[in-house]
């Protein structure tokens, strides 16, 4: 399954996967000040972070025929945020469940990263958490990929070809 | 897996080493020891449909190589999402390519009356080859009742000193004789654990299973 994520300059066409994607590659120190006080909760775990191997594939140009590029290491986890105190309720089970899969051996990367999509899920909690941690995380990958291109610009050659005369030499020829 | 299936996941395990090895050893005692019933210890958080005992065997015994077979109303619940999600299992549509199969209580099995079970006979599973006889399938049956002091079958084979009361209750009319066929295609052959809630007994192809007035 080939899908960019940062490309589009429009609205993503699946929030819930543009913001996994952000949470992913987001930096520890922007997660726990993004979250603030939802850190401290302790969730009701799905399946705890576990680190394992996944084969990541690749396409000649993006479309050519697949192959392995090569094994990464991902950490992953499933949560379902702690109810309030205040709901005594049996059918606390509707808390959103946040999946979250990130690359390296961090736990408490993944950890965050489940919670924030867990958030992210509730209607009332979306505006702010969209404020407090997607804007700066969307700037941070931005920022990253500008700097990228400007290192890659660098390497840029551009060659210098004798331009043919203008278009009239062939008809001279033929004339 | 659909948002609306992840939405109503439970956990598996409580403690996920110690769990998987408790319901291991209780499959092997059951398997060693057929006919026998034993308790499945139960910490886990289960789904609502499908005996507790039958999804923690499955839980216990599944990994990400394997693949699963499920009656109909079963494929449909949420016992087969947290399966997946949990083992990783592969759900395949055609029994004959399973390697384990779970099979529900209830109309998925037909009744006494020869209401025909939404159920491929035994012949139709993978019998293994006999050069790799382990090769064949797992079925994981649910049933009404199990009770060892009760008419019904005797059973007779390795395992057991002499023979073995037990009295099942919610299989169909025919089971008896497919599994007569089955025992007389040893080495080849399906294995059976049949559930209820909270209890387990093993079924190995060895075993011979007579009616309580022939024996």
């Amino acid at each position: 399954m080939l899908q960019s994520f940062d490309k589009s300059a429009t609205a993503p066409a699946n929030p819930r996967a543009e913001w996994m994607a952000l949470l992913a590659r987001a930096p520890l120190p922007l997660l726990e000040q993004g979250l603030a006080d939802h850190t401290q909760s302790t969730p009701q775990w799905l399946r705890r972070p576990e680190t394992g191997l996944m084969m990541v594939q690749g396409r000649v140009g993006g479309a050519g025929e697949k192959f392995n590029l090569g094994e990464m290491t991902v950490t992953r986890c499933a949560l379902r945020l702690a109810a309030a105190a205040d709901t005594p309720d049996p059918a606390l089970k509707d808390t959103p469940v946040g999946v979250a899969y990130v690359m390296g051996r961090n736990h408490r990367h993944a950890q965050l990263a489940a919670v924030a999509d867990a958030l992210l899920q509730t209607p009332a909690e979306w505006p702010v958490l969209e404020q407090r941690l997607l804007a700066p995380l969307r700037s941070h990958v931005q920022a990253g990929q500008t700097r990228r291109h400007a290192q890659a610009q660098t390497t840029k050659v551009d060659f210098l070809t004798v331009a043919r005369e203008a278009s009239g030499g062939d008809e001279e020829e033929s004339s | 897996m659909n948002a609306q299936s992840m939405q109503s996941m439970v956990a598996g395990f409580d403690n996920e080493a110690f769990g998987s090895q408790a319901v291991f050893r209780v499959a092997l005692q059951a398997l060693s020891h057929p006919g026998q019933i034993l308790t499945m210890p139960m910490d886990a958080q289960l789904p609502q449909s499908g005996h507790g005992a039958a999804a923690l065997l499955l839980l216990g015994l599944l990994d990400a190589d394997t693949t699963l077979w499920m009656s109909e109303s079963l494929a449909q619940s949420d016992a087969a999402a947290w399966l997946r999600f949990h083992t990783g299992c592969l759900c395949v549509s055609d029994p004959h390519e399973a390697q384990f199969l779970w099979l529900a209580q209830g109309q998925d099995q037909g009744n006494d009356q020869g209401q025909a079970p939404n159920w491929p006979s035994l012949a139709q599973l993978r019998q293994g080859s006999d050069a790799y006889p382990d090769q064949s399938a797992t079925c994981v049956i649910e049933v009404q009742s199990l009770q060892a002091s009760a008419p019904g079958w005797v059973l007779q084979g390795p395992g057991i000193a002499t023979q073995q009361a037990l009295q099942v209750q919610g299989l169909s009319a025919d089971f008896q004789a497919q599994w007569a066929d089955n025992h007389g295609r040893f080495p080849q052959g399906v294995d059976f654990f049949l559930t209820t809630t909270t209890q387990v007994v093993g079924l190995p192809r060895t075993t011979r299973i007579l009616n309580s007035q022939e024996a």
